[in-house]
């Protein structure tokens, strides 16, 4: 394995060098129906789980085949879909805001073959690579966040538990019987990275336990001052400690002020927070960012705690077809979870849901908790 | 302003500094208040480019020091 | 035989969902036998290194990945993530592995020709395992050592015509939705309007010029694919301000049960014949739908321009053709004081090349922003913390009843001096004249 330079010299970095230039033009990557008739789309229509036609005013079509994805891809995985895209699609292809892989044709024949190349194809473990799916009222691709594999603050993973709730769910993938499109989200913490807040459901990894402190190493791993900087509720002071006769500059963490956002830990390596029997998972619900009918709205937490369970998270799973199926069942044709959930009052959500309410669920945090309290003696008992 | 001026400050103001080694943008700013902060921004950041500062992210921020100075690189081994 | 033993990751082979653990096994097939004999710059067995670091978070319950924030290419502040793995001498093919952010095409179109130059440079300086794509949208590089960086950037930049993404307290790199490439809803052109702010901008993405991250997002119409109203410190979402278009014969069409309801999207289940007047006219939040006779009326002053009716019977009903777009700002997850939705500042703009008028608007944003945001400190907060007013000031924009939901409930009004007719300063011995101490 000898190093093979690029042409870049570290002693000159600046030599030649290019910056600036933005990402590549959109125009270079269009299908050719989609440049031509770009602006001029008439209609479309699901004509069955994951195949969409769009209708130009030239009378071109354009039919979509949607398949899922990991977002999690291997190169190999990726040069299979180039493969295929360049057999049936011209070599043109695109992926979805959430995770799925669009591959278009131009007329209709050509989607028959091209649908059973994508079913006909299994990883060696015998999951499919290109399931099809993703549309209409159904349940899409679940969006996430990076998790145990490659990010230093979740307090859950994010694949992991996407494969486990994307196998249980893998009917309504493939399937449109929900009374409305049913969206499934996963941050990894509640930093959220992947804004998971106004999700139908959402699954939010959560920290329980306050940083530990590594008392002999925190002077000389970190700046002190960053540390205290880092904390959103001020949590963190400066502290003094004697260890073998050694007086060391240190931190204080005030645990009742934590609110486990492992920002310290960003800023601190010596302040690690992650653990096995506090970490898990919190199940938020009702959320939803389109505007129809009535207006976005911001998830709910409806499970304030379920333990991580690799490697298939059973509790979260379970509770989650939990309410998949209840909202299926209650919910009227276009209403989203949360509107459901509004409409027959949260009292009866938790009962038709058949979820414990405890004090948990309760906002208590700063302003916004007055307004979820109830001011009014309507109620349902 | 005189850029080389400032270039001067900065460097002082940072080497003066005790305990703490990356800053916020903001505390650049508060070393020239009567100017706007992108002029002091787009100075610092030319700072970076002439490798007299450098940048530290959290990945969601972004702190400024003086290039080498700090806990950070032992912390990392990058040094 | 495997590198590491992964019985818990294993387990994720099976089921129909694809299996990411069954597509990194395959990357390590493929490196081992390198049929290409390409000159890999770190070692082959780093995506076994992978599952095996995965594996063992499996088993702890616990991330085994620190943060750096040194690591980056020179000049640039954002673009890649600084990772370490905490067990180096167990894992030592990814003991530093750097995440690299490439910035996406608008639209997320691709041609194979780009994709495989993508692979191959993956394949040839990194772990060859991708996110297709992250949250904010970029293309994920996953893991390579510190001394490729800059030779990635060098070959991105030199050969493939591409450059980095954002991270950091800059502009994050910018996402739109399909848009009018193939949505009959779009009301602008996202694509182009994501893209020319994305290199007007090259410098507040690459270099922090902000208290804190600042996201742009854009959506072609109300449905919000991209979510921009919940995720962007400025959302874009397109919308109209005439007549909705009706074709009188495709509602006839509907109605007779013709043309599946909503595109179709309800075929997995019998909801029974379509009702117009239950599932179009009765859900119209503002009321503003009746029918005469066989023809469906709109009183288009009163739309809210939801979606819903034209969701329902995307062949019947059209967007109007005084297109443009609404400016919301704010939006951010709940740290610290909780979510917040974008708020509506600016209710209609054009979006026509060049976009000046609403490059006009960010700048002013910015420049308040930079001023009196504090560290870490979102725009959404600081309008929170400034008030909604101080940033109409700030944009010169005209307060009206479209800014709220509802107006204020207590009278609070801290009126400003010169708004007080005589203004504040009083000669006390005047006022004592007439009312004794």
């Amino acid at each position: 394995m000898a190093f093979v330079s690029s042409g870049y010299d570290p002693n000159e970095p600046m030599k030649n060098r290019i910056t600036d230039i933005g990402p590549r033009h959109y125009e270079e990557f269009y299908p050719p129906v989609i440049a031509k008739n770009k602006g001029k789309w008439l209609y479309h229509e699901i004509l069955e789980p994951g195949v969409l036609v769009h209708v130009a005013e030239s009378g071109d079509e354009v039919y979509t085949v949607r398949v899922g994805g990991a977002r999690l891809m291997s190169v190999t995985h990726i040069r299979e879909i180039c493969e295929i895209a360049e057999k049936h699609c011209g070599g043109y292809v695109r992926w979805t805001t959430r995770n799925n892989i669009e591959f278009m044709v131009d007329s209709k024949d050509k989607v028959a073959p091209l649908k059973k190349d994508l079913e006909s194809r299994k990883f060696d473990g015998g999951s499919f690579k290109f399931p099809v799916g993703g549309t209409g009222a159904g349940i899409t691709n679940i969006v996430h966040t990076q998790g145990w594999i490659h990010c230093h603050t979740p307090a859950t993973d994010a694949s992991g538990p996407v494969k486990a709730c994307m196998d249980e769910l893998f009917a309504d993938f493939q399937s449109m019987r929900m009374p409305a499109q049913l969206r499934v989200s996963l941050a990894c913490c509640l930093n959220m990275c992947g804004a998971v807040h106004c999700s139908d459901i959402a699954i939010l990894g959560y920290h329980r336990k306050p940083p530990m402190l590594d008392h002999e190493y925190l002077d000389k791993m970190c700046e002190i001052p960053l540390a205290i900087a880092a904390c959103p509720t001020a949590a963190i002071k400066p502290a003094k400690i004697e260890i073998n006769g050694q007086k060391l500059n240190t931190v204080a963490i005030n645990n009742s002020r934590c609110m486990f956002c492992g920002n310290c830990y960003t800023m601190c390596p010596a302040l690690p927070l992650s653990d096995k029997e506090g970490d898990g998972i919190v199940i938020m619900a009702g959320g939803k960012v389109s505007n129809r009918i009535s207006a976005p709205k911001f998830s709910k937490v409806v499970v304030a705690f379920l333990p991580n369970e690799p490697p298939r998270w059973p509790s979260t799973t379970d509770t989650i077809k939990k309410i998949v199926e209840a909202y299926a069942s209650g919910a009227k044709k276009y209403e989203r979870l949360g509107e459901w959930a509004e409409r027959i009052g949260w009292e009866r959500f938790f009962e038709r849901c058949d979820l414990p309410f405890t004090h948990h669920l309760i906002d208590d945090f700063r302003d916004p908790a007055y307004f979820t309290w109830r001011q009014t003696t309507q109620f349902k008992f | 302003m005189d850029e080389n001026e400032a270039r001067k400050t900065i460097v002082a103001t940072l080497e003066g500094k005790k305990g703490k080694s990356k800053f916020y943008l903001k505390d650049f700013y508060a070393m020239f208040p009567e100017e706007k902060p992108r002029t002091i921004k787009n100075i610092v950041n030319k700072m970076v480019g002439e490798g007299t500062l450098e940048y530290w992210s959290s990945g969601s921020t972004t702190l400024i020091g003086l290039k080498g100075v700090g806990k950070q690189a032992g912390a990392e081994h990058e040094d | 035989m495997a590198k590491h033993e992964t019985p818990m990751l294993d387990q994720l082979e099976s089921g129909p969902w694809p299996s990411f653990v069954s597509d990194i096994k395959q990357e390590i097939a493929h490196r081992k036998a390198n049929p290409n004999n390409v000159e890999l710059q770190i070692p082959a067995d780093v995506p076994e290194d992978i599952l095996g670091v995965l594996e063992l978070s499996f088993k702890h319950g616990r991330t085994h990945w620190k943060h750096g924030g040194i690591v980056g290419v020179f000049g640039y502040g954002g673009g890649v993530i600084g990772r370490y793995c905490d067990q180096p001498e167990m894992f030592p093919g990814v003991a530093h592995f750097h995440t690299i952010r490439v910035n996406q095409p608008a639209g997320k179109f691709y041609t194979t020709e780009y994709l495989r130059k993508l692979c191959d440079l993956w394949e040839f300086r990194g772990s060859g395992i991708t996110n297709m794509h992250g949250s904010t949208g970029d293309i994920i590089f996953l893991g390579t050592h510190t001394k490729q960086l800059e030779e990635i950037f060098f070959e991105l930049t030199h050969n493939l015509n591409q450059d980095l993404g954002g991270s950091g307290s800059n502009l994050r790199t910018p996402a739109d939705c399909i848009g009018m490439a193939r949505c009959e809803y779009a009301c602008y052109d996202t694509q182009d309007l994501c893209h020319t702010l994305t290199n007007e901008y090259q410098d507040e993405l690459h270099r922090p010029a902000f208290p804190y991250k600042f996201k742009f997002k854009f959506d072609g119409c109300p449905n919000c694919c991209v979510a921009s109203i919940a995720r962007s410190d400025m959302s874009f979402v397109g919308t109209w301000r005439d007549d909705i278009k009706i074709d009188q014969e495709a509602v006839k069409a509907y109605i007779g049960g013709e043309i599946a309801p909503n595109g179709g999207a309800h075929a997995g289940r019998d909801w029974g014949p379509f009702d117009i007047q239950k599932e179009v006219i009765g859900l119209c939040p503002t009321g503003c739908m009746w029918m005469e006779g066989d023809k469906l009326m709109i009183d288009n002053r009163e739309c809210t321009r939801c979606m819903h009716c034209i969701n329902v019977m995307p062949r019947a009903l059209r967007i109007g053709d005084d297109r443009g777009l609404s400016i919301l700002v704010g939006a951010k997850a709940p740290i610290l004081d909780g979510a917040q939705m974008g708020s509506l500042l600016v209710p209609f703009i054009k979006a026509e090349a060049p976009y000046d008028e609403i490059k006009e608007v960010i700048e002013k944003v910015w420049d308040w922003w930079m001023e009196e945001g504090k560290n870490r400190e979102r725009l959404g907060e600081l309008i929170k913390r400034q008030g909604f007013q101080r940033l109409l000031e700030m944009t010169e924009i005209e307060p009206m009843p479209q800014h709220v939901q509802e107006p204020r409930s207590n009278p609070y009004i801290f009126w400003k001096e010169e708004e007080v007719e005589g203004g504040w300063e009083r000669d006390v011995n005047e006022f004592r004249k007439y009312h004794l101490r």
